[in-house]
């Protein structure tokens, strides 16, 4: 077809796409018949939450990009600026690999299901493999998986040791076969950077979400490759997703300093924790076992602890000396780990 | 300035990527200097300013009252508001609702790092403080992120005019001076015009208003501060380098055009959204609520986890209780099996039983099946053709060995899918099985199955420790769980992990039951439920409850154990209620009771560590174990005990947990803390347990609580210390001694029960000697972090000086293991343990086996068999021995 139908045609969908966000929401404001807010009185509130730091990591000599945990629940893979990725025995504050990547800014890191590999990848726009072993010089047994177009943002193991899901700034997501590198299935329909994705706690669970910088948070069928749902609310970047353990919700966190709550089934935004004092960006977020709180770092150094429930922040942890950058719970949710541009990483408790 | 105004204008991209908190702080910013309502001005004089140069004309509204302060220099009167800190922090928590202000102040801090107000008098850092010190607001010109990012050329022409005005104020930091150099050399052929525009901007400022120009100065000082920081400081300004994310002023590439197939996508998807089925907002509500009280008892930053927090306590027994295979899981886990399957198909234990479960049932081929497809789902790409045609073999096809019952509409969709093998073929089989079969059907039996039930009760039930330090974990005593146990559930933990990997049941129980020889609380819990289960568990029971509980618990196990060698013998006989048997003999003295089999000087002497297990054992034909094992229980409760059981292998796997204490100095901290933890525990409660321990000994006996080994000394000590007066004053005295020093210490890591009797016959040695006893203390607690407690305090039998000596060669030896800082504990220990210990009894242990690792294989030998040497021997004649020992102090 030529260039002028073509126009038309985007025209007609761009119209057609508008009118079908208005009927969206209507449909939406239909069912929205009571507030959080509301059901969450009569809950009994948080009181004295007593998390504080436990462990310090020291041994990045430049800013803690990522972080994960290990399945065993003490290890952590840690990723920084100068190339470096770090496997830390958390419990005892011991490194036990170091490895060097053949680029800067590796911003995304992930332990296997299996404990005994670990992803990582960042500038160089590649997702690479390392098996964990004693014996060996850890990198010589790396392997590279897959390239994007752009760098690479973020990636996770989806319940297998033999498959890696990665988000770039090429605005895909894309699912990879660990041993043969063959791209499985391709994810498109971002706008924006891909800043973030996480797999749904089901067992049998084939989607996952992920954040954009397109301020948009979509929901993915793994086997298809659709796009099977789609949130907005967000004003900037959406820079970290999170499932709700109950894997009925979302919890996110972007640049406009707010982390937003949405709900798979009522298919929209629940709640959104922002405060007048928080200024600036959140770029990690992840909920507690029981999905009532939920941890995210900002940009201004600090961790907050929210109440999903009553939408209040319960806790401010101060610790780090620059932004947070990432921040997990660990599996079995007794620490939160993060990281920071400081260069460390702390386990708190 | 003026080259950074020219630039101005070039800088307006439309599409310029910018942080939110960009315009968040700016307005916060210009709120600030409202007149009416902003920060209060603190200023001494106030002029009316004109604002001179062009580029200050952007400030002139916020200046418009054209505040000025000075107080300090004259010379500084400019238009200019200046704040103090308290002011800035009062206004933002006052503008923010913040409640402490400590926020404000890091809120304050964060804009003065982003260059939107500088300390007027401190040109180095960045900070705000909360206090009269003054600030000075940067010219809007200036904020960050307005233009693009300001090159080296303008900041070499910053610097050049610095070097060219006067040298007392605008002299450059050293870093400036390196920085200035290094630009010389890379913007050489720029190098002339940077020096024109650097002259032409100080003939420029010379026209000012002296005030303007100070002002200015100082901005402009402030501004590459930010943009230039000295070496160390952050920069605020930093940003990823990717292109959508840069600075303004980066390259950037276009927005990404929409495409046709993009729009095609997203009204696709919206369309399918429309007739999309919703739940009301209150059932999405109500749905994560549910969740969060179905949780709330597993999600540890909201109910501390039982026993502890490993973070915070740094005692792992947590995670080993919770590993993902473990025989016995805990009570709570079990019961989560009951939320959902999802439970107990992401548990792997719970898997196991789930399918142990349906194999009795010869129904697991349904369970078997979705696994099958669960892997293949996630396989490699190139095993999948493979795999579609096991699975189709073992499951599917006509008289397959596991042939799966699905209904005609799912087979036929399977042959479908056959035709082209994929990952995900089986999906709709494996959908069918897991809702229809699985779900509904077994899943629902399974919970309500007896073999279900059979694991609840069984269920270990971890018991919180109390905490003396306020760790902020619930520190609720429970009358069955406190501190004392820790140590010995410790030792008892790492020697499981030592010994086994995954599921060594006996190993570990019988290592545990070592370390619960510490606890005999943990013990008699442990028989109170499934054998195979008290191992698992870590019983940290308080003193007070000990008294109870520990004593029995003591006893039955001492009691049992002669009777039984294993450990889960052990457990079971506290089950039994033998531990009830026990307790009488123990209230009747130990020596009393035991009377019959030992001599009645022997008889006391056993009867401290042994009082309880003299008397059982008098009860139980089987006396040699017993007595090794009261001993054990005595002298360190569990670790003995193990030893008692499996002394070799015990021994063994103390040096296993040893070496893991090593590696992870964590432990030893926690054990230590654990230790603490139990001294801190109500000493009294074991004295009073101890119902036969004199007065004098009770309070022996409470400082012995301290270690939950020494617990079993107390008794044993305050069993035996009642002897030891009648034959010998001293020996109480030094138990006495002991006690005092030990009681400040309390802290003895777990390990040190076992270590700490053997370390307590050197220690007292030591004590007698002096010198060595610090050495001998910490031997003695590297003997036993390592398992070797059993056999040093043999050696200690032996020979009290050789022992000595032994014990520091030992501790050498040992102390790799973990080097506890305690000594005074240890210590304390020794002198309790020593009066426990005989000289005679030493010898007669010295004949037996030695367990112990190679190190100490002098000891070892001695003290191997310190339970065998009892059999061998009778118990009674070591414990005579240990009497002796007594004496002997």
């Amino acid at each position: 077809m030529d260039s002028a139908t073509e126009l038309e045609q985007i025209e007609t969908l761009a119209k057609e796409a508008e009118t079908l966000k208005l009927r969206l929401d209507d449909e939406r404001q239909k069912l929205n018949d009571v507030t959080l807010a509301s059901v969450a009185d009569r809950l009994e509130s948080i009181n004295c939450m007593n998390v504080k730091p436990r462990r310090i990591l020291k041994g990045h000599q430049a800013k803690v990009l990522c972080s994960d945990w290990s399945p065993d629940k003490r290890h952590i893979v840690s990723s920084s600026q100068d190339g470096k990725m770090i496997i830390w025995d958390a419990f005892t504050t011991n490194k036990e690999h170091a490895v060097t990547m053949p680029t800067t800014w590796v911003m995304a890191c992930a332990y296997a299901p299996s404990g005994t590999l670990v992803a990582c990848g960042g500038l160089d726009n590649k997702v690479t493999v390392y098996p964990l072993s004693l014996e060996d010089d850890v990198s010589a047994r790396k392997k590279t998986v897959g390239t994007h177009t752009s760098y690479m943002s973020c990636c996770a193991f989806p319940n297998s040791d033999q498959q890696i899901l990665t988000g770039s700034g090429d605005s895909t997501c894309a699912l990879w076969d660990v041993e043969s590198g063959q791209l499985l299935q391709n994810f498109h329909g971002h706008s924006g950077d891909v800043m973030s994705l996480d797999l749904a706690p089901s067992e049998t669970g084939n989607t996952f979400v992920s954040g954009s910088c397109d301020k948009m948070v979509l929901i993915w069928d793994m086997r298809s490759g659709q796009c099977v749902q789609s949130f907005q609310g967000h004003r900037s970047d959406v820079n970290s997703v999170r499932f709700h353990p109950s894997g009925d919700a979302v919890a996110t966190g972007s640049d406009d300093a707010t982390c937003r709550l949405f709900d798979l089934r009522a298919d929209k935004e629940v709640a959104v924790y922002a405060k007048e004092s928080i200024i600036f960006g959140a770029n990690a977020v992840d909920l507690s076992i029981s999905g009532r709180l939920l941890f995210a770092g900002y940009n201004d150094y600090t961790v907050n602890a929210w109440d999903t429930l009553k939408c209040q922040r319960v806790a401010l942890l101060y610790g780090h000396e620059n932004r947070v950058s990432c921040l997990r719970i660990s599996p079995d949710g007794t620490a939160l780990s993060t990281g920071s541009w400081d260069a460390t990483l702390r386990v708190w408790a | 300035m003026e080259a950074a105004a020219a630039h101005q204008q070039k800088e307006k991209d439309p599409y310029v990527h910018r942080p939110c908190a960009f315009d968040k702080m700016e307005g916060l910013v210009r709120e600030m200097q409202d007149p009416e309502n902003g920060v209060p001005v603190r200023s001494q004089k106030q002029f009316l300013t004109s604002i001179p140069s062009a580029f200050m004309g952007e400030c002139r509204r916020y200046l418009r009252r054209g505040v000025s302060v000075t107080g300090q220099q004259s010379q500084d009167t400019t238009g200019c508001l200046r704040v103090a800190g308290y002011d800035l922090v009062e206004w933002l928590m006052e503008r923010l609702a913040i409640e402490e202000s400590v926020e404000a102040v890091h809120i304050a801090n964060q804009l003065c790092q982003y260059g939107y107000f500088f300390p007027v008098n401190d040109s180095k850092t960045l900070t705000v403080k909360d206090d009269s010190s003054l600030y000075r607001f940067q010219t809007p010109y200036y904020w960050p992120w307005q233009h693009r990012t300001p090159d080296n050329v303008e900041y070499a022409i910053y610097l050049a005019k610095r070097t060219r005005r006067n040298k007392q104020r605008h002299a450059l930091e050293d870093y400036e001076i390196e920085a200035l150099n290094s630009l010389r050399r890379n913007l050489q052929n720029k190098w002339d015009l940077i020096q024109q525009q650097a002259e032409e901007q100080v003939r420029l400022s010379k026209e000012r208003k002296k005030g303007d120009k100070i002002v200015s100065d100082s901005q402009e000082r402030a501004f590459w501060r930010v943009y230039r920081p000295p070496p160390g400081c952050l920069s605020s300004l930093e940003v990823v380098p990717v292109p959508t994310r840069g600075r303004p002023g980066a390259p950037r590439p276009p927005p990404r055009k929409r495409t046709l197939a993009d729009l095609q996508r997203e009204v696709e998807l919206l369309r399918n959204s429309l007739t999309r089925t919703r739940i009301k907002m209150s059932t999405a509500i109500e749905n994560l609520k549910n969740h969060f009280e179905t949780y709330t008892e597993y999600d540890p930053m909201i109910v501390q986890p039982q026993p502890s927090n490993p973070w915070i306590t740094d005692d792992q027994i947590f995670w080993q209780l919770n590993s993902p295979l473990v025989e016995v899981p805990t009570e709570k886990r079990v019961k989560r099996w009951a939320l959902s399957m999802e439970e107990v198909m992401s548990d792997p234990t719970g898997l196991l039983e789930f399918t142990n479960y349906l194999r009795k049932e010869y129904s697991h081929e349904n369970i078997r099946f979705w696994m099958a497809v669960k892997d293949l789902r996630r396989s490699f790409q190139a095993q999948i053709p493979v795999k579609v045609n096991e699975i189709y073999e073992e499951f599917l096809a006509a008289g397959a060995p596991c042939e799966i019952n699905i209904d005609g509409k799912t087979m036929e969709k399977v042959q479908q899918e056959m035709k082209n093998p994929t990952r995900f073929t089986f999906d709709a089989a494996a959908e069918h099985v897991y809702t229809l079969l699985l779900k509904k059907d077994c899943y629902p039996r399974f919970i309500r199955s007896e073999h279900y039930r059979q694991l609840l009760a069984a269920g270990v039930q971890p018991l919180q420790k109390k905490r003396f330090f306020g760790f902020g974990g619930q520190a609720k005593k429970k009358a069955s769980s406190t501190s004392v146990p820790t140590s010995g559930s410790l030792q008892q933990h790492q020697q499981q992990q030592t010994s086994g990997g995954g599921a060594a049941g006996t190993g570990r129980r019988r290592g545990s039951d070592r370390s619960l020889s510490g606890s005999a609380h943990e013990l008699a819990i442990c028989g109170i439920r499934d054998i195979a289960t008290a191992p698992r568990v870590p019983h940290s029971h308080s003193q007070s409850n000990l008294t109870d509980i520990p004593y029995r618990g003591d006893l039955a196990c001492l009691v049992k154990i002669p009777a039984r060698p294993n450990p889960d013998d052990f457990q079971d006989a506290g089950v039994s209620g033998s531990a009830a048997v026990v307790r009488p003999t123990d209230d009747v003295c130990p020596w009393d009771a035991a009377p019959g089999p030992v001599p009645g000087p022997s008889s006391e002497r056993p009867g401290d560590p042994g009082g309880g297990s003299s008397a059982s054992v008098g009860t139980a034909a089987g006396g040699g174990e017993a007595l090794t094992e009261a001993r054990g229980a005595s002298r360190k409760n569990s670790s003995q005990f193990d030893s008692g059981s499996s002394s070799s292998d015990v021994s063994v796997a103390v040096a296993e947990a040893a070496e893991r204490l090593r590696r992870s100095c964590t432990l030893q901290q926690q054990q230590q803390q654990q230790q603490q933890q139990v001294a801190g525990c109500p000493r009294g409660s074991r004295g009073a347990s101890v119902t036969f321990a004199d007065t004098s000994r009770a309070s022996v006996s409470s400082s012995n609580e301290y270690f939950s080994p020494q617990r079993s000394f107390d008794l044993s000590h305050s069993a035996a210390a009642p002897q030891l007066e009648e034959t010998t004053d001293t020996p109480i005295g030094v138990v006495d001694t002991s006690e005092g020093s030990i009681s400040p210490r309390g802290g003895v890591p777990a390990m040190a029960p076992v270590i700490s009797i053997s370390s307590i016959v050197g220690e007292i040695l030591a004590e007698e000697t002096q010198g060595a006893v610090n050495i001998d203390c910490k031997d003695i607690r590297e003997e036993n972090s390592t398992v070797e407690d059993d056999v040093v305090v043999e050696d200690d039998r032996e020979d009290r000086e050789d022992r000595e000596e032994g014990n520091e060669s030992r501790n050498n030896a040992a102390t790799p293991h973990v080097r506890i800082e305690i000594d005074g504990e240890e210590l304390a220990e020794d002198a309790q343990v020593v009066p426990v210990w005989e000289p005679d009894t030493q010898t007669q242990e010295s004949t037996r086996a030695i367990p112990t690792p190679m190190e100490q294989q002098d000891n070892n030998d001695n003290e191997v068999c310190p339970w065998e040497d009892e059999e061998n021997c009778r118990v009674d004649a070591t414990y005579v021995k240990t009497y002796s020992t007594l004496g002997y102090l």
